[in-house]
């Protein structure tokens, strides 16, 4: 199953701790600008220590680091076109010239790999900020008005959500043609609802909280109580959740490949090039094929979880 | 509760029709199904037959309603491309998700609990750890890996039939569909075993445990009785939404190792741009997902008194 | 009565329940922690033993060793027994004080709305309490709680026998639990905090209910609590508590009346008082009570004291007898303070 768990269920526990936390150091907020900015860092610099501290997490975050520096790199350190076919040199295994061997069409597989390591970047997150800034603005709009845009946005919700994450995403896909654009497109339409149902969540319980209503009884404008009391400490969650979203627009995107939907068919793509290569070892037995782009998309998405989670600890230490 | 349950139902229907409102449009009217067929162009003339023979000449919203009408008396109309009934396709297609569906759940729920639980009343020991990091793995790997390596390395092994399989092999069905449930199961077991351990460490540290072990309790009537009750009721939820979901159809599993169910068969219509047979198996989906979840809301509430009687 | 209950009924009939020098520590990342360090007390039949002091006093974790609910490791209890009729609740297997826990000692807790199990209907967990205890059917089980019910005021228990927690209101709930803990007739009842979750008239009618019950079954009630205005009617006798240390002990009129340690004295001065002629202001204690895993040197309480000096530093004062019988305390200024108390009670 590519479909992610419904996020809406499985952050509940998660949300009501974080919700715990705030409410337990509503400390810097109701500080006026300085000492409230310093303590905002210092809480930063907090973070970033128990961050540290967790050698998963952080093996996560030098892996990532690694595949952007990689894909970044990818046009110059990339020894062939990923493009380039050459029949009479088809389905070598890995040696000096080729590492990762080449596919049936004699394409290296190494600078595919690379390839479709920076389209995976890429894709995951543009579909992460793409949904995130939606869900967030939607979320926020419909948890802190409530009535009528609350009733409104949490019945569109509804409808995406009722859709299963693949099948939604396919049938996005396949209205708007195929092209990386479009799977971007199809996977933030899928993607948003869950975000907007996480922030409204949070702003829902923090519009109730005690520094908010301090904030209004001291005649905050409704702006600035969302933008300097409410997002600060709404967004924890979101922004965790943006992690494990760029993994799961990665899976995504390699699932629909894998079906034959999405990227045009012949684009080093790591999904895409399974498929291929599960055909070829029925064929010729080359296993490589199949071993490599499955090993990346693990390790992407591993290091994307790890790193998830180590930010949900750090960001409350008591969840563990 | 009466009232409770009319509204959500009320809410459910309205979903499912705004859904298919939306998937016709995505299908019927901003795709056209017979602009090509595969890599041919059809010629015009074919077009307008083909048109008239599935009804799509009539106008878009007659045509809606039409298939609306159709839904509720159970017809499905018939396939684009061998013209048999789809009520039929998904009639044959239907039974072995749902063995798929049920084994999955069945592995994943006995697994799941039982770590969690485990992992739960044994804090910090070596078996909570291990829960720890396999679920982390688990979770963190994606299906479509997982099935990936299962059809790779152990398919064709034992009692694990091969993938692809020879038309002239028989294969009974608790060989066909396990190793498909094992990997549905890995990543549902998982993430069960999370949230059983998160919600029942949360209910030990509560009151009302305190109290029965007060009352002189053993520690397993405690746990299993006491803090089971309380503490599965996360799991519940997730349970009943990831058997909406698998019996809409786990295509990625479904397709990896070619099991005949209806996620297996919409991919397949999906590639030969069958829209009935899509129209009517996403409509299958949603409903189920749908329908699903309403349902689990209506167990939390009969599960949770609070939620029951407010 | 069950077979739990013929065991202990043998030993020597006085005193009931006996705590001496009861020592538990926990091992901590900042240390060890004594939560409860070297005490000792006793309450007979049909008394009722207040056990006053801040939260972190250790009054609750006393409570929970009696009961057995205090998991070890992380606790430890480095000296001291408990002993109830003679027998060490200590050193018994804990299958043999499973069978004591809830018919002998029962216990109700501070908040009526959390320790009730949410999801199980109030009469059938009353008859859990008969069942764990007493080899009866389920039928007379349930006939048991409808009695219980009704003897602790429960307006038509019929009703409210099948109905769930969150269906009772907080006074209610406190009421059913009462009726849970006195199930099995138990001989010591542990009461932590029974009545600081409730309003204040809620209160008197628990407290009225709870000496009326002990009337009825010669119970000995241990009261935990923070607040000595609850005990003043109540209590027997009373033990204050500080930082896991009792630190004065006597009768209620001699604590209330002749407090001799400087931290009774303190609470007393930050208690309203109904038998005084004109208004006084109220003294709170300054300061906040010490954590249990850095307690100050010599007197725990001196850095919070108005009467310490440098005596007080040089080391932990013992509990000694400031007269009456057995009306003790830990102070090494119980003179000062016996004098500030008649001066405040003059004015």
């Amino acid at each position: 199953m590519t479909t992610p768990p419904d996020p809406a269920d499985l952050s509940a526990p998660a949300q009501a701790v974080l919700v715990e936390s705030a409410s337990d150091h509503p400390g810097p907020l109701l500080d006026e600008a300085p000492s409230g900015k310093k303590k905002n860092r210092s809480q930063l610099a907090d973070i970033w220590r128990r961050f540290k501290r967790n050698k998963l997490a952080m093996t996560g975050l030098v892996v990532v680091a690694i595949m952007v520096v990689l894909a970044l790199l990818q046009p110059i350190i990339t020894p062939f076109d990923p493009y380039d076919q050459n029949l009479l040199n088809s389905l070598q295994p890995p040696n000096a010239d080729h590492w990762f061997g080449t596919d049936v069409l004699g394409r290296d597989l190494y600078s595919g790999m690379l390839y479709g390591l920076q389209l995976a970047l890429i894709v995951g997150l543009c579909t992460m900020l793409g949904s995130m800034t939606i869900g967030v603005a939607l979320g926020a709009l419909s948890g802190y008005r409530g009535g009528f845009w609350d009733a409104l946005v949490m019945r569109v919700t509804d409808l995406f959500l009722a859709f299963p994450y693949l099948i939604g995403a396919i049938l996005v896909v396949r209205t708007f043609g195929s092209g990386v654009p479009q799977i971007i497109l199809a996977l933030v339409i899928l993607g948003w609802p869950t975000a907007a149902r996480l922030m409204r969540g949070q702003i829902l319980s923090l519009r109730e909280s005690e520094y908010v209503e301090a904030a209004r009884s001291i005649g905050a404008s409704d702006t600035r109580i969302v933008a300097r009391h409410i997002l600060p400490n709404a967004i924890q969650p979101v922004f965790i959740y943006s992690f494990t979203g760029i993994g799961v627009a990665i899976v995504a995107m390699a699932s629909l490949a894998y079906l034959g939907v999405g990227v045009p068919p012949d684009t080093p793509e790591w999904g895409r090039m399974i498929n291929q290569g599960i055909e070829q070892v029925q064929v010729a037995g080359k296993d490589f094929l199949w071993i490599f782009p499955s090993a990346a998309i693990c390790i992407t998405t591993l290091a994307f979880a790890f790193v998830a989670d180590g930010l949900r600890d750090a960001l409350d230490p008591k969840l563990r | 509760m009466g009232k409770f349950v009319i509204r959500r139902l009320a809410q459910a229907v309205l979903v499912v029709i705004a859904a298919t409102l939306l998937l016709f449009i995505g299908l019927f009217v901003l795709g056209d199904p017979f602009a090509s067929t595969g890599d041919k162009t059809v010629p015009p003339e074919t077009q307008a037959i083909l048109r008239e023979a599935f009804g799509m000449d009539k106008s878009l919203p007659m045509q809606y309603l039409t298939y609306l009408g159709n839904l509720f008396t159970g017809d499905l109309g018939v396939d684009f491309n061998q013209r048999r009934a789809v009520s039929e396709m998904i009639g044959t297609a239907l039974p072995a998700t749902a063995r798929l569906a049920l084994v999955a759940i069945v592995l994943d729920v006995l697994i799941g609990v039982v770590a969690g639980i485990i992992a739960a009343v044994f804090r910090y020991s070596f078996w909570d750890v291990l829960v720890t990091v396999l679920t982390t793995l688990a979770i963190g790997i994606p299906t479509f890996v997982i099935g990936v390596w299962l059809r790779q390395t152990v398919s064709g092994w034992w009692i694990f039939p091969g993938v692809p399989r020879s038309f002239t092999q028989v294969v009974p069905w608790w060989q066909e569909v396990l190793l498909p449930a094992i990997t549905l199961a890995v990543v549902d077991a998982a993430f069960i075993a999370r949230l059983m351990r998160g919600s029942m460490l949360e209910v030990l540290r509560t009151d009302y445990i305190r109290t029965a072990r007060a009352k002189g309790l053993g520690e397993r009537t405690v746990i299993l009785k006491h803090a089971f009750r309380n503490s599965i009721i996360p799991v519940v939820t997730y349970v009943g939404i990831s058997i909406g979901i698998l019996l809409g159809g786990a295509l990625i599993t479904e397709t990896l190792f070619q099991y005949n169910g209806v996620g297996f068969l919409l991919v397949k219509s999906i590639n030969q741009n069958n829209n009935p047979v899509i129209m009517a198996l996403v409509t299958f989906a949603v409903l189920i997902y749908v329908f699903l979840s309403m349902i689990v809301d209506i167990l939390y509430a009969f599960l949770d008194p609070r939620i029951r009687l407010s | 009565m069950s077979s739990a209950a013929e065991i202990d009924l043998e030993g020597p009939p006085s005193p009931l329940l006996e705590v001496r020098d009861l020592r538990v520590h926990f091992k901590t990342d900042y240390g060890v922690v004594k939560a409860v360090d070297g005490v000792s007390w006793h309450v007979d039949e049909g008394e009722t033993l207040a056990i006053v002091g801040e939260s972190g006093s250790g009054k609750s974790v006393s409570a929970m060793t009696i009961l057995g609910l205090v998991p070890s490791p992380p606790a430890t209890f480095p000296t001291g027994d408990i002993m109830l009729r003679g027998r060490s609740l200590l050193k018994m297997p804990e299958k043999q004080q499973r069978k004591l826990r809830g018919s002998q000692i029962a216990m109700i807790f501070q908040d009526p709305l959390t320790a009730l199990n949410p999801v199980f209907k109030v009469g059938d967990q009353i008859a859990e309490m008969v069942r764990v205890h007493q080899d009866v059917s389920k039928h007379t089980a349930k006939k048991r709680a409808l009695d219980l019910l009704g003897e602790v005021g429960i307006p038509n228990p019929a009703v409210r026998l099948n109905q769930y927690p969150h269906e009772f209101s907080g006074g209610m709930r406190q009421r059913a639990m009462i009726a849970m803990a006195l199930a099995n007739d138990p001989h010591v009842l542990l009461a932590d905090e029974p009545t600081t979750a409730l309003d204040v008239t809620v209160q008197a009618q628990i407290m009225a209910l709870l000496e009326k019950l002990q009337e009825d079954r010669n119970t000995a009630i241990v009261l935990i609590t923070h607040d000595l205005g609850v005990v003043a009617s109540h209590a027997d006798r009373i033990n204050v508590m500080y930082a896991g240390k009792i630190v004065e002990t006597g009768t209620a009129d001699e604590i209330f009346y002749e407090p001799r340690h400087a931290y009774t004295f303190g609470l007393l001065s930050s208690l309203p008082r109904m038998d005084q002629s004109h208004q006084e202001r109220l003294v709170p204690i300054k300061g906040l009570p010490p954590s249990l895993a850095a307690v100050p040197r010599g007197c725990p309480f001196h850095p919070r004291c108005d009467f310490a000096t440098d005596l007080c530093l040089q080391e932990v004062p013992e509990l000694r007898s400031v007269g009456g019988n057995g009306h003790r305390a830990a102070c090494v200024h119980s003179d000062r303070v016996a004098m500030a108390h008649e001066e405040r009670a003059v004015l």
